[in-house]
């Protein structure tokens, strides 16, 4: 079931926390809503599952309105970062606990509950209580618990959050394996952009209360859509450089660096920032129109490839990834060399890529 | 040889040594009582006095139960002519089991919805109440109970156990809020969120999520309600005029009016008021200390 939002506001008094919201989720894809703390991500996925009041706008699935629903009348389920299990009960009543309030008989809701206990490998645990779970078992029950009743909509908060790094790479490709299997709409909330990127269909960075793009992994990395998108998605982060377009080029000082050709129709003399990943650029040898030249300040080995950090000038530092057997060393004299094709360019004043307006255009 | 282990196992030793000698102290009045209630008349003024009855008998819980004030009887010379304490002592039992149940029950029921209303809906104020409420409880109920007893008086309710009902949920319910507020505030909202998705309604979530989780805290506000209830004296006092109403508390103080006090029916009487509650506590300290909430969230 297909999730439409449509120009969705929220304000606590005078604060606005969502403006203008408007998305589409398509049926049986994973969407993440990613952003920092305090974007107004939980509160839109909060709204979805009908917790939250919405202060205007509407939201649909399918074609039905859904503003006025209640949770239990909107066939959602939820996972929570806190899990948020009842702890009074057995694993095994937490899981039915849905499918009892639904009236649903007692031997069915047994078939659904060991069932999907087996799936997440939780049936030893049937007879516990969250009490006596660790953190990545609660999980499972919390994700068990979503799962037992069939929902249109599967909405999930930050549920990795709480676990230790190695469980959360193992549990992310579950989530994804879940999701496929599930054939419901997931929308998932986090500030990892690392989860965002490995496990979503779509994903839809947000900041501030704005959707700042809503796009497909590939696209919101390869083609972000203003400073805050590039600077916030990929690690290590981009580099950005601040200076002018000149006739074609991008001036900084006395290096006039080259733009990609879909940048050939920007304004000269325009006060343009670029950004370059790290992994775009590369250590070359000797000074040429493409490169600038800079003192190595800092070298981070990373395992597979090393972060060297040069200063180009007094105040500009630009990180390069090299691979990790290069040679380089502190304090040394060397250049950074650019790739037009690997170049985003954004206006200074608006913040938004000049690329993306080349390419509507 | 004195080894290693030797100083701190004689440190152990201190200390339980030091524990005991406490635990005696605290016990000691009711071993007392009870001692003196099993031992014939005979045996209660011996000296040296024993702590362990020579020979020990039921007389007293007999007569108590059934209603009998035994030394009239066995005096012969001084026959009763009016009612004995003894005769109304089942009646007080009952009087006193009825107001704690009633004042504690009223309690725990506002005291558990107001706490719900207080830390899940917002509305003016709602952070203030239960301090308030907390320094209510803190105003000596000396000072309060004229002025519900002139209240009672207006609504004709003197010398009625519903007097004392009331009376009693004016001094408990404040604490009681106070403590179903603090508790239920440490119950995350998430799992009524939780919950209400999973398709409960509003009514559901309370009965089957929040209250269950809210017991430990109900079972503490409970036991703190039915003590003042049970122990009280001064609204007893004042509110109750008829032998037939009154609660054991102030009842039993009438075993010492008259020429001649029966330590030993006394005696039995204060061991059969102290049961109930040691009863209760033993039955419900369990799910007072039991790691409630633990595990909702992320523990």
């Amino acid at each position: 079931m297909d999730v439409k939002l449509q120009r969705i506001n929220k304000s606590f008094g005078n604060v606005s926390i969502l403006k203008d919201v408007d998305l589409v989720f398509p049926s049986r894809k994973f969407v993440t809503l990613l952003g920092p703390s305090g974007c107004g991500k939980t509160t839109l996925l909060r709204m979805i599952a009908g917790l939250e009041d919405i202060s205007a706008g509407s939201i649909h699935f399918g074609d039905r309105e859904v503003n006025k629903l209640a949770p239990r009348d909107r066939n959602i389920a939820m996972v929570f970062q806190s899990y948020a299990l009842y702890p009074q009960m057995t694993v095994r009543r937490n899981l039915g606990y849905g499918l009892r309030v639904r009236k649903t008989p007692e031997a069915e809701i047994d078939g659904a509950v060991v069932r999907v206990a087996r799936i997440l490998e939780i049936d030893h645990l049937l007879d516990r209580k969250p009490a006596q779970l660790s953190g990545g078992q609660r999980q499972r029950v919390a994700l068990g618990r979503a799962m037992v009743r069939k929902p249109d909509i599967f909405l999930m908060d930050e549920p990795l959050s709480n676990l230790d790094a190695k469980l959360r790479v193992t549990m992310r490709g579950e989530l994804r394996r879940f999701h496929l299997d599930l054939n419901a709409t997931t929308v998932y909330v986090t500030h990892d952009q690392l989860e965002a990127m490995t496990m979503s269909d779509l994903i839809a960075v947000m900041h501030k209360g704005v959707v700042q793009q809503f796009g497909t992994p590939e696209e919101v990395y390869g083609r972000p859509a203003n400073l805050f998108v590039a600077g916030f998605i990929g690690s290590p982060p981009m580099n950005f450089l601040e200076g002018t377009i000149d006739s074609g080029r991008f001036r900084i000082g006395e290096a006039a660096l080259p733009l990609p050709p879909l940048a050939d129709g920007i304004a000269h003399g325009l006060d343009a920032v670029i950004g370059v990943r790290p992994q775009d650029l590369n250590l070359v040898a000797s000074a040429g129109p493409n490169a600038l030249a800079g003192r190595v300040s800092l070298v981070e080995l990373l395992g597979s490839e090393k972060l060297v950090e040069v200063m180009v000038s007094d105040r500009t530092r630009i990180s390069v990834q090299v691979r990790a057997e290069s040679q380089v060393g502190l304090g040394e004299n060397v250049h950074v060399g650019f790739d037009a094709q690997s170049v985003h360019v954004f206006d200074k004043r608006t913040e938004q890529s000049l690329l993306a307006e080349a390419t509507k255009a | 040889m004195i080894t290693d282990k030797f100083w701190p196992a004689m440190k152990m030793a201190a200390l339980y040594l030091l524990l005991c000698i406490v635990t005696f102290a605290v016990c000691f009045p009711l071993i007392w009582a009870l001692s003196t209630s099993l031992k014939p008349k005979s045996e209660i003024f011996a000296t040296p006095p024993t702590l362990i009855p020579h020979s020990t008998t039921f007389e007293n819980y007999e007569a108590l139960l059934s209603g009998r004030q035994q030394y009239y009887q066995s005096g012969g010379a001084g026959q009763a002519t009016g009612p004995t304490p003894a005769q109304f002592f089942t009646r007080w039992f009952v009087n006193s089991v009825i107001v704690t149940l009633g004042s504690t029950l009223i309690s725990i029921v506002v005291s558990t919805l107001a706490a719900y209303s207080l830390t899940r809906f917002r509305y003016w104020g709602r952070s203030a109440i239960p301090y308030f409420s907390l320094l209510g409880y803190m105003v000596p109920s000396i000072i309060f109970v004229f002025p519900l007893f002139l209240m009672m008086v207006r609504l004709e309710l003197t010398d009625n156990l519903l007097s004392l009902v009331f009376g009693y949920v004016c001094i408990t319910l404040p604490f009681c809020m106070w403590l179903m507020w603090a508790f239920m505030r440490s119950i995350p909202i998430e799992i009524e969120e939780a919950a209400l998705i999973d398709g409960a309604s509003r009514y559901q979530v309370f009965a089957n999520v929040v209250l269950p989780t809210a017991l430990p805290g109900i079972i503490a506000a409970s036991i703190f309600s039915m003590i003042v209830s049970w122990n009280d004296y001064l609204f007893g006092r004042v509110f109750i005029n008829s032998l037939d109403n009154l609660t054991l508390t102030v009842g039993v103080m009438l075993f010492f009016e008259g020429t001649h006090v029966d330590w030993g029916l006394l005696m039995a009487a204060s061991v059969l008021m102290t049961v109930p509650m040691a009863i209760l506590f033993m039955a419900l300290q369990r799910h007072l200390v039991a790691g409630f909430g633990a595990g909702a969230v992320k523990g």
